[in-house]
Parts: C-alpha cells; structure tokens; sequence
C-alpha cells in the first residue's frame, strides 16, 4: 500500500521523529550519531588508547580510512531500512537461505557476545578504579541490569548512564591541551605499514571496534521504528554522515591523547590506570576518577542494551515470543538468551586473572574477523533490485563498497594466515 | 501431509517418465478461504523456469512430484499480480496466528490434498522445523515435533511479497482491539499501517486508543487525512483529544479540519484544558433538565433522544434562566443531579426541584486524578465538572476516571523498552 507523507514536510517530519527517540537528550542529534558514538564504548577506548600509546601518531591515517567506511557502511543499513522497512534480521531471514541466515545469525551473536564479555570487564575495570573488588562490582551490575530490563524501569537508568559515558568527550579537551605538533599528525595521516603481527591486530581491531556490527542493526531498526520513508531519507542520510564524522574526531582525539602523553614515555596501555593517564593534562590528579566514571557508564549502558537487542535479533529472525515483559512460560526462549547473555558476559569478566586490556582489544578482533559476513549480507540485501528498487547502490558506490570488503577480508586473511604461521614457527 | 520445504528441488516427473526439472515454488492466490488450492507449480531446469498448472499434477509426495502432461507443452514462468509463491513470499515470513493472537514466523508449510486439490493447510511455526531445515536430510527425519497452526487461523501480510495483491484481512475481525494493538506495536511501521488500512473506522479507532503513542502518532501522520479524521470521529471526544496532542501541531489541525464540524467542535473544547486535567477527561454528553421538568418530561426527552450517553446514571438539573446556556444546557448553573433508579421509582408528575440531590462537584481545570478522589469518597458514579464560573461543562464518570487510572497501571507492568 501506498503510505502517504506529501502533507508533512520531510524537515519537520525528521524534526518530529528525532524529537520523539527515546533519548530526549540525544534525540536531537538523531540515530545516526548515536549508533557511531555507541562504537566509542570500553573496548573502543581500551583500542583506540593501544593504538594511540603503542604506535604514536602512525595509525591515524588508518582511522580515517575506517570513518570513511563506517559512513559507508552506515549509509547502506540507514537505507535498507527506510526502503524496506525492516530489520536487518527479518530481512536476512527473508531472503537468504536459511543455513546462510543462521550463519550470519550465529556469527552476528558471537560478535555481540563477545563485546557484553567486554562491557563487563570494562565495569570490572572501572569499579576497581574505585577500589572496589570487581568480584562485587561485576555480580551486583549483572544481577542490577538484569532485574531494570525485566522490570522495564531500564529506560529511565539509561539516560543518567548515556550522560556519565559522555565523560570520554574530555578527550577531545585532552587532545588540545596537550598541544600535538600539527606536523606529527600530518605525518601518522600519511599512510605507513609497520611490518609485525601486533600492528595488524590493532589495525584488526580499530576496524572491528569503529565497524561494529550492532551500529549498523541499530541504526537501521532506529531507521524502520521512527517510520523513515525513503522521501525523507536524506535528512537521515546527513545524520549518518555527521554522527560518523564527530566519531572519527572522537575517536581520533583519543589517538592523539595517547600518543602525545603515554607514546613518548614507551607506556603500553595493559590497565585502565594506564589508559586514564592520557587524561591527566586536563584532570590531573582527578584523571583516574573521570575515566572511571566515564567507563562504568559507557560500560553499564552497552551491557544493557546489547543483550537485550541482541536477543531482539535473534528472536526476529528465528521467530520465538518475545518481549521482556512476557514471563517466563510465555517467552521461554527469549528470557532464557537473554539471561544466558548477561551471566556469561559477568562470568567471563570474573575469570581471575584475566588481562583486561588485552581482552577489550581481543573481543574487537575477533569482530573485525567476522566483520566480512555481515558486511556481504549487507551488500547483497542493498543490491537486491526486488527489495530496494531504483535505491540499489549506483556502480560508483558499489566499487567502493566491495573495495571495503575488499580490505576487510583481506586483513583478516593476512591476520589470520600471520597467527596460523606464529603457530608453527613459535 | 507435505511439508514445502521438503519438497523443494524435489525431481518433477513428466507422464513419459522424463524428468522435466526440479520444483522451485508453489504458487498459490490467498483469498478468503480457509485452506486456499494452489494454483500450479513452478519447475527449473537448467535453462529457465516453467509454470505447470495444478490441473496437470497427477501427484506430490516427498519423494517426487509427478504429472499428467509430456515436457512439450510447457509454459514460461511469469509471475502475475496477485499470485504468491510459497517458498519465496510465505516461508520464514511473519504472519498473524488469530488464536494465539500474536505475531510468528513461518518455519514450514503444510500441505494437503483436500478433494483433488492441493491446498494450503497449515503454518509449522515449531524450532523443530526450522533444525529439520537446518540439518542435513539424513538427519532431519529424526528430528520429531511440530507445532502447526491451522491457515484458517492465519493472517498472510500483503506487504511480504514483491507484487502487488489484494489479501483480504477479514480474519482480524475475529480480534480484539486490545490484541490488534498489541500486534501493531510489535509489527514494524508499514505492516501496521497495512493492518490499520484494513480494519473498518470504529475498530481502527478502538485499536489506536490502545496502541503506543508513538507508534498512534506515526500511524495518523502516516495515513490519509480523511480516514485519519473518520477514525477520529468514532472515537470519544476526550480520546480524540488525548491521540490530536500527540501529533505534529500542524496536522492536528489539518486533520480536525477534516471531521465533522460538530464532532471537531467538542474536541477543540476539549484540547484547551491541559493534558492532566479533569477537563480533559471528561465526558460532555450529558442529559440535563429544569427544576420544573416533571419526571414524566424527564423520560419522555429521553426516549426521543437518538443515543443515549453511555453509561448514564443520572440527570443534571440547571438554572432555567442561562442565557448563555448553549446546546444541551451546558453551560448553565448547576442546581443537582437526580439519579436514574431514583427516576425510574418517582411518580410521574413529581416535578425535578423536589427529587434532586446536591452533589460535590469539581473544577475542570483541576487534576484528573481529583476526580478519582471525589468518586470514591462521596460514593458517585459520575461527579459533574464546572468551569471557572461555576458553570456546568461536563461530568467525569467512573469509567472516565479509570480510564484515567489505568495506563499508569498498564505502564508499570508491561512496557517494553528496546526493539
């Protein structure tokens, strides 16, 4: 059927639906910049902080490549979204087959699992910032998280948490006070390889981090919700594209945080301790206390959202009952993944001795792994004539877009190959 | 019993024993029968696909499908309007179970030959099926359970197929329109605003009130002014209220542009009190009568009267001498109320002035949840409302005031906070 729209404005329309998301706060911001900025959570700090204080201003060029394709990326689920009006796991259900559908289901749920594991070792990492034990702090946020969701209160928490995680935008002041030589940055935005298996796992990792999957499942089921018809989609598209952009600078800022302040003094970030130091120009002696703050409400607002969404998805595409609000008889299935998420996201956190840094980069690498089959479910749903229409992507575009997944897939051959090697030789 | 997704590429037989290809869909046209014949089948070879039509099936098993006509007369595969596949448009779709009321997802079709013909029967929504599906053919017959829902209970989405089609949503009226919103809150926006084109305007209106305000919001903004303001108009004037103040200020009034003057009349009233307040709750269909009216005049007006508020559990008396006293006598000076039963047991040339009772009455302005309060505590059914000028604008019933109480209730249990 024919939906009609003529008589609203596309520009108050968009107005209205940014207006009324869930967060008023960022509401007027709009999905796209939430679904990017969600990219900047534990993990994406503890990579970006690696990055920054290991290999100095050098990977920066790399950060820019990977905006570029975030926006990309981004653009292509904001679209599918509003041409077809669904999510991206009722469209692979629907038109992939089904073993294809539950690979990418099941590689979709390792990617999200893996970064719940990160979300509670960063609350682990932040509470012992605090002196608190995180054999506490990690049971007691499990046990809270989970009784607020069931409970439907979540909603209200969230906006305290989103404004607590806003903490890391102290970066961006920490990047200018420190005063980086504008020649040093020019000179980590030209691109240069360094030949080793760590400087791979990074750059693995700043893809697996800043391309995540679930930005691109929320900024398209944010898309279909708020109703985005494709007449009002380039207001949209400007959002993708500017959230993205104030993500990059984020996450570029934190780059150049570190390799200002941790770099010159040889500091490998393997703490939390570590990675706060990058903040000491601006809080001094305050520093390890923002970066807690900032971490335990970057941490506790993804490890709500993240189990709960991706049980969403898994429930969409396999079709059992859903919604929190059912009990237990009428959605068994539903409670008992959303549960099993939470309680191995907190019992892998609390493996004693359990690097905690290493861990926040490993979970970005393993998704920046997986990263190719979603991205190829992606292009081949965009490129389906039956689905999109005239909206397929033009020749131009689709160059680009297989170029990324191009790239993508080869860097995780060569890591891949890299480790196989290391297995033999050492 | 066949099951389509164990029939797929299944060899299809000619009548001189060749095989003519492989079976890649079922087409079948849903209508409103309950188990709907399918129309033919589509077979692929390695060339093309070709349409063969039900009358030249001569049998489907799982193991091959056979026919009644050589591989000459063959027809080229075109889909035409109308038609659905059922591996293509139905398989691992959603659709609506109507007993279950709820939305689910199509893990298998079951078909069976029903007089000759092979129909549509049922709707697998079992995980079994989907591991049967998932699991190499060895193994997938011993995977047992299934949990199949009759297609006569199922409600196929129109929008899950590439081509246009007519499906008619009568199985939804056997529906509540609390369990319709429940589905149109979970169904994304176009295949609510598929659902809510189907319904007729007093359902629509009914489904609307309970469905969630940005979903209601998204759906009126979303659908033709006209019908938007006809679904307006079967819903309450305080409800209408209540759905106009979520909506873009603009369309609001575009839409109240488009009701009946009278009907757009009472709601306008109604959206200049605030939000929360009595005023907004309020109902202004009331029976109002003069101290001098004798009981006999009483019910005499109110058997001419066309409808009859609902409930109506009593009579308000005004001053006779209001000029101001619009339609109705609203608008006039309150003197009481006289009760129904209190009516219905007074003799007939008992005039008003000497049966009426002075009741609390509240301001229209004040809190909505007041009118609680002063229901319960003075043991009313309805408690008037006066403006400012202590003027009669309207009554606040029981179910006014629950109406008022209840969504706070509703809210605390069983709102759903992603997705």
């Amino acid at each position: 059927m024919r939906i009609q729209n003529e008589t609203l404005s596309p520009w108050r329309k968009t107005m209205r639906i940014l207006r009324r998301s869930w967060w008023p706060y960022i509401a007027a911001i709009g999905p796209g910049l939430l679904a990017a900025s969600a990219g900047n959570d534990a993990g994406g700090i503890a990579t970006y902080a690696s990055a920054g204080a290991t290999y100095g201003y050098s990977l920066l060029w790399v950060m820019v490549l990977i905006t570029i394709a975030v926006a990309i990326v981004q653009e292509m689920s904001a679209r599918l979204g509003a041409v077809t009006g669904k999510g991206f796991a009722d469209l692979a259900r629907e038109n992939f087959p089904i073993r294809v559908t539950a690979l990418i289901m099941f590689t979709l749920l390792l990617a999200n699992a893996g970064i719940i594991v990160s979300e509670f070792v960063g609350i682990a990492a932040a509470a012992e910032l605090f002196g608190i034990s995180r054999y506490i702090a990690v049971p007691v946020a499990a046990f809270v998280l989970w009784i607020l969701i069931t409970r439907g209160s979540y909603s209200r928490v969230e906006q305290i948490l989103l404004i607590l995680s806003a903490v890391f935008l102290s970066y961006i002041a920490s990047a200018i006070i420190v005063h980086p030589h504008s020649q040093d940055i020019m000179a980590g935005l030209h691109p240069t390889i360094v030949r080793d298996s760590d400087y791979i796992k990074i750059v693995v990792a700043l893809v697996g981090t800043t391309i995540s999957p679930y930005m691109q499942l929320y900024v398209q089921s944010a898309v279909v919700e708020k109703g985005v018809s494709i007449n009002d989609y380039r207001y949209t598209r400007i959002d993708v594209f500017v959230g993205t952009f104030i993500a990059g600078v984020v996450a570029a800022c934190i780059i150049i945080a570190t390799a200002a302040t941790l770099h010159p003094l040889n500091i490998v970030i393997t703490s939390a301790q570590d990675a706060a130091r990058a903040l000491a120009p601006i809080a001094g002696d305050y520093a390890e206390i923002l970066f807690g703050v900032g971490l335990l409400g970057a941490s506790l607002l993804a490890a709500g959202i993240l189990p709960l969404a991706t049980t969403y998805m898994l429930s969409e595409s396999l079709g059992f009952e859903r919604g929190v609000s059912r009990s237990w008889q009428e959605a068994p299935i539903f409670m008992g993944v959303f549960t099993v998420l939470i309680a191995v996201g907190a019992i892998v956190a609390l493996i004693p001795g359990l690097p905690l840094i290493e861990v926040l980069v490993g979970v970005y690498v393993i998704n920046g792994l997986l990263l190719p089959i979603e991205l190829v479910a992606i292009v081949s749903l965009v490129n389906n004539k039956e689905l999109m229409g005239v909206y397929t992507n033009t020749p131009f575009h689709s160059v680009l877009v297989w170029i990324i997944v191009g790239l993508v897939s080869l860097l995780s051959l060569i890591y891949i190959g890299w480790m196989i090697v290391q297995m033999f030789v050492g | 019993m066949l099951f389509v997704s164990q029939l797929m590429n299944l060899l299809v037989r000619a009548s001189d024993g060749s095989d003519i290809g492989m079976l890649s869909d079922v087409v079948v046209r849903i209508d409103d029968r309950s188990y709907p014949p399918i129309s033919g089948i589509v077979v692929r070879d390695q060339r093309r696909a070709m349409f063969i039509p039900a009358s030249e099936i001569v049998e489907i098993t799982h193991a091959t499908i056979e026919l009644n006509t050589m591989q000459l007369n063959l027809q080229r595969f075109n889909r035409r309007d109308g038609e659905v596949l059922l591996n293509k448009d139905v398989l691992d779709h959603q659709i609506i179970d109507i007993n279950g009321r709820r939305i689910v997802r199509v893990n298998d079709i079951q078909m069976a030959r029903i007089e000759h013909e092979y129909c549509v029967v049922g709707v697998d929504i079992s995980p079994q099926a989907l591991l049967r599906r998932l699991a190499p053919r060895a193994a997938a017959r011993h995977i047992i359970g299934r949990q199949v829902i009759s297609w006569a209970d199922a409600q196929y989405l129109a929008s899950a197929a590439p081509v246009q089609l007519k499906v008619s949503y009568n199985r939804l009226n056997d529906m509540s329109a609390v369990d319709l919103a429940r589905i149109v809150d979970a169904l994304s926006y176009r295949e609510s605003a598929e659902i809510v084109a189907a319904l007729d305007d007093e359902t629509a209106a009914e489904t609307l009130e309970e469905v969630s305000d940005e979903r209601m919001a998204d759906l009126l903004e979303g659908m033709d002014q006209e019908r938007a303001a006809d679904i307006l108009e079967e819903m309450t004037p305080s409800a209408a209220a209540d759905l106009l103040e979520d909506l873009d200020a603009d369309v609001a009034e575009q839409i109240l542009a488009r009701m009946e003057p009278e009907e757009a009349e009472d709601v306008k009233e109604l959206l200049a009190y605030d939000g929360d307040s009595v005023g907004r709750s309020m109902t202004t269909d009331l029976v109002v009568a003069y101290p001098d009216d004798r009981v006999e005049d009483v019910i005499r007006g109110l058997r001419a009267r066309e409808e009859l508020p609902d409930p109506l559990t009593e009579i308000y008396v005004v001053e006779h001498d209001d000029v101001d006293a619009g339609m109705e006598g609203i608008g006039a000076r309150l003197i009481g109320i006289v009760r129904i039963p209190k009516l219905l047991v007074t003799h007939s040339d008992v005039q008003l002035r000497d049966i009426l009772e002075e009741v609390p009455t509240i301001h229209a302005d004040d809190p909505s949840e007041n009118a609680a309060r002063v229901l319960g505590e003075y043991n009313l059914t309805a408690v008037p409302v006066v403006d400012s000028d202590g003027m009669l604008v309207g009554a606040v019933s029981v179910d006014d005031a629950l109406a008022v109480l209840l969504p706070d209730i509703w809210h605390r249990r069983g709102s759903r906070n992603f997705g």
